[in-house]
């Protein structure tokens, strides 16, 4: 009888459920592998009762940033339709044919970004049912901001450009210097490899080139802001994202062809 | 317990809906010394309302903090740690007051402990904990007064 109304003391239960907590812990924290499916599968679980949430703020977002934006994007579009026009003329001059764009993209919502991770990645609402591929590009505003990096059929998870396990090659818009693009894991960028004779200037844009299987080129990414301490003849020189990647509520992931590595 | 999970729902719901902004303040936990502190609650249901306050924390922690086992123990935590208070009281001692002063102390332990233990201590998350026990107040003083009604009727 004494045991029983032990047990039934609530500070016992709450030290072992303290103790245990902190075990559950550690053991996420030993098995990250396992950590990531529990996480996955109870956000999978949430996405229901959540989406009302989520719909509303964003409705409540989309509509006030709608009026900023529309100013913004109708510029936009005229200067894109003013270079794609005298593009197209100088196809024309060269003998070119214009291919028709092959790539679609997909709109898609971010659902979670958790703030340790804040810089490394976060989980789209759009997964391979959409078409998304594994290292698709991942775009905002036209800017390239990462890539898929893992692929559910109702989600994805993206890795940003600002981790410091991305890399990309990158080229400078105007010199047509080739680099790569890494993170650092705080919000920085720096184009690596670019050789110390070049000269970058500041304010030149910085792009992706040619090299990944979903990644196509020549997605803006950043303007170049100052270079580095020189580094075995080879200057890091630091890029300013041209997305702004602390108010990410949709991105476009590429769901197009293939390119060549 | 229905209404404590409609609580935990609307906890997630407005973190969702706020995501970014602030982080929401611990209803769920404010709920739970609530239930878990009225004059009538016995130890069984204490002891039950522990392990829900455990199992709560960690799908919060699933969800939100990616450090699944934290919000549990400190949520487990604070409620045995109350309940073990508030029983070791004379019933004359276990006013509206101590009860306001409970649910405070909690919440600025669970804020305090999310801020050290969670986030990369920063200006920024140290305005958004902030920010969290600012929007607590007013619920505290809810919380108190919907106790101070219910312990009235069970007088």
């Amino acid at each position: 009888m004494n045991i029983l109304d032990r047990e039934m003391k609530p500070w016992l239960h709450g030290i072992v459920a303290v103790l245990f907590g902190f075990c559950l812990l550690w053991a996420m924290i030993t098995f990250p592998k396992m950590h990531n499916t529990l996480v996955d599968y109870v956000n999978k679980i949430l996405y229901y009762p959540e989406k009302p949430a989520i719909e509303l703020r964003n409705i409540i977002k989309y509509s006030s940033n709608w009026v900023l934006e529309r100013s913004t994007l109708q510029d936009r579009v005229s200067k894109l339709e003013l270079a794609n026009r005298s593009m197209a003329a100088q196809l024309l001059n060269a003998s070119i044919k214009p291919i028709s764009p092959v790539e679609g993209m997909v709109t898609a919502k971010i659902t979670l970004r958790y703030p340790e991770d804040w810089w490394q990645g976060f989980r789209v609402d759009k997964g391979s049912k959409d078409g998304i591929k594994e290292g698709a590009a991942v775009t905002s505003e036209g800017f390239l901001i990462g890539r898929v990096m893992r692929v559910y059929s109702s989600y994805a998870w993206i890795q940003m450009i600002t981790s410091s396990s991305f890399l990309i090659a990158a080229a400078v818009d105007e010199t047509r210097d080739l680099g790569v693009i890494n993170g650092d894991d705080k919000g920085n960028l720096t184009l690596l490899y670019v050789p110390e004779e070049r000269g970058l200037k500041k304010g030149m844009g910085v792009s992706t080139s040619l090299m990944g299987r979903h990644v196509p080129p020549g997605i803006p990414i950043g303007r170049i802001i100052e270079s580095k301490e020189s580094k075995d003849g080879f200057l890091p020189v630091r890029i300013e994202a041209g997305a702004h990647l602390t108010q990410l509520y949709s991105v476009e992931v590429y769901t197009g062809g293939e390119y060549k590595e | 317990m229905i209404s404590l999970t409609v609580i935990w729902f609307l906890q997630d719901f407005i973190q969702v809906f706020l995501m970014g902004f602030f982080i929401v303040p611990d209803i769920f936990l404010m709920s739970l010394l609530f239930v878990a502190l009225l004059p009538g609650t016995i130890k069984e249901k204490q002891v039950l309302l522990i392990w829900v306050a455990f199992a709560g924390g960690i799908i919060w922690d699933f969800r939100w903090t990616n450090l699944p086992g934290l919000t549990a123990a400190i949520n487990a935590g604070l409620v045995s740690l109350s309940c073990y208070t508030w029983r070791k009281l004379p019933a004359q001692g276990r006013t509206v007051v101590l009860f306001a002063f409970i649910l405070t102390a909690s919440i600025l332990f669970s804020g305090l402990a999310h801020f050290v233990l969670w986030t990369v201590p920063s200006q920024v998350a140290f305005r958004q904990i902030l920010v969290q026990q600012l929007l607590g107040v007013p619920l505290v003083v809810i919380f108190s007064l919907i106790y101070w009604k219910a312990s009235d009727r069970n007088v």
